[in-house]
């Protein structure tokens, strides 16, 4: 409820700004929400917002899984994470920007660029938290699994993804929203489709209208993957967590 | 491992076995410590805390292979281990627990064992919802599930109110009756050892050694507070000249 009334306060301020302010500089929510409509007429919305939807997934699952492996690599043998952490400091530390511009003067203005440039910006963070949740894994449970001689799938699934899904989750929230940023970039740099390739149209234009247009739908848009996916699995996850301990022990 | 006949039993053999201590100086824990159980039969190793009881334990469930010497396991070499925490996994339920460690088990088989320990009401319970003494007996029973060569217990009394400590002392001591598992306890307390085991060893203080063995010849459903007291009052005197020594 509060939610919904701050968003609505937030909405009154952009109107309030807006009476007293250039159209051309800062169009109200009116004139917005109108385009908005218009570009889902013709469609051209859904096609770019689509288009950085699949990009944002495939960097994503392509940054999660490596950085989940590695991360989990290096937190398990020290000897690894000892000769990596350098580099993994020199990546953490490499500007976006430098990523995304080497990508495509290597590898072309090509989809696999854009992409691997984009997980390549969210692999180091995706590893340092996963190497955090490595580190922490219960050494107890481990010797259990080791007497009890579980096999290796059911040690994954039961005792090691359970403790690591925390630090899962972490890493996707901090994780979706870097990604989706750095899309932009690319492909404002070099793609010809997206809510970015659309956004430096409307700088050319001079358009703050429709740069809004596209803003707002993907913001939402990913605030519902937040809401509807993100947390969702974090409750589920978590739902040994939360109930109460129960009575004395004797029958 | 597994000779017939002759493998049948558990023989552990520690020549010696040392911990690096906070200051780098090895210090010996265990020395020329040698015993060994017959099949089906429930030994028990009494010392006082802190005489590497748990480093023991841990050796003969292949945790820890840095010693010298040897440990053969009954044949099969399948290992039930309740160790002094319950080390159950907290986000899967009571019955997954079981189900984890025993893939094989069927379904009857499981829900029987939880009725002997009389948890099946706890079975789709998180471990994080049950008291102690509960998680202790889901603990036991995961390690019987796997239907176990050897079962081998760590201090599994330890902070239990006297009550619940008498009664999963009952409810094992039928246990190990019934079922004929070969089972390995470790307690600080002689008394629980006279009630429970077949075979009391007695370890000396550090570095550990099995200073004298008792056999208990009265089976456990006959046992009286007296043959009990005589026989305590027995390795008390066997204790007192292992500490004159």
């Amino acid at each position: 409820m509060i939610r919904l009334l701050s968003l609505l306060l937030l909405l009154a301020l952009w109107q309030g700004a807006a009476v007293f302010a250039d159209p051309r500089r800062l169009p109200g929510p009116v004139p917005v929400f109108e385009a908005i409509a218009h570009e889902a007429e013709t469609g051209a919305l859904f096609t770019n917002l689509a288009a950085t939807l699949a990009r944002v997934a495939a960097s994503f699952l392509l940054a999660m899984s490596l950085g989940a492996a590695l991360g989990y690599a290096m937190g398990r043998r020290p000897a690894l994470d000892r000769l990596f952490d350098p580099w993994l400091v020199i990546l953490l530390n490499l500007p976006a920007l430098v990523v995304i511009v080497l990508a495509y003067l290597w590898a072309g203005l090509t989809e696999a660029a854009a992409i691997g440039a984009v997980a390549l910006n969210k692999l180091p963070n995706a590893i340092v938290v996963m190497r955090e949740g490595a580190r922490a894994l219960d050494h107890e449970l481990d010797e259990m699994a080791e007497v009890f001689r579980l096999r290796p799938a059911a040690r994954l699934r039961h005792v090691v993804l359970p403790q690591l899904s925390p630090y899962l989750a972490a890493a996707t929230r901090s994780g979706l929203s870097l990604v989706w940023k750095i899309v932009l970039v690319v492909e404002l740099i070099g793609r010809s489709n997206g809510v970015g390739f659309e956004i430096n149209m409307a700088f050319q234009l001079f358009d703050v209208r429709l740069l809004l247009a596209y803003a707002i739908p993907f913001v939402l848009l990913m605030l519902g993957v937040e809401t509807f996916l993100v947390q969702p699995f974090e409750r589920h996850v978590s739902r040994w967590r939360r109930r109460p301990a129960r009575g004395q022990g004797r029958a | 491992m597994s000779r017939d006949g002759a493998a049948a039993l558990l023989e552990v053999r520690v020549a010696h076995k040392d911990h690096a201590s906070a200051g780098g100086k090895p210090q010996r824990v265990l020395e020329n410590l040698c015993f060994s159980l017959p099949a089906g039969r429930a030994g028990a190793l009494v010392g006082p805390s802190g005489c590497g009881k748990t480093t023991l334990l841990r050796i003969i469930a292949g945790l820890d292979a840095a010693f010298s010497g040897e440990v053969t396991l009954p044949a099969g070499g399948r290992l039930g281990m309740v160790f002094q925490e319950p080390r159950l996994l907290p986000w899967r339920s009571v019955i997954d627990n079981l189900r984890i460690a025993a893939p094989q088990a069927s379904e009857a088989t499981l829900s029987a064992l939880l009725a002997a320990f009389e948890l099946s009401e706890h079975a789709r319970h998180f471990p994080g919802e049950l008291s102690l003494g509960l998680a202790r007996r889901v603990a036991i029973a995961r390690a019987l599930a796997i239907e176990p060569d050897l079962l081998l217990l760590d201090e599994p009394f330890v902070s239990l109110d006297d009550a619940l400590a008498r009664d999963l002392r009952a409810r094992i001591a039928a246990l190990i009756d019934e079922s004929h598992v070969t089972t390995l306890i470790v307690t600080h307390d002689l008394r629980e050892a006279i009630e429970l085991a077949d075979v009391v060893f007695l370890l000396s203080p550090r570095p550990a050694r099995v200073g004298a063995t008792l056999m208990i010849e009265t089976p456990r459903r006959l046992m009286t507070k007296e043959v009990a007291d005589a026989l305590e009052a027995r390795a008390r005197k066997e204790i007192e000249a292992m500490r004159g020594r």
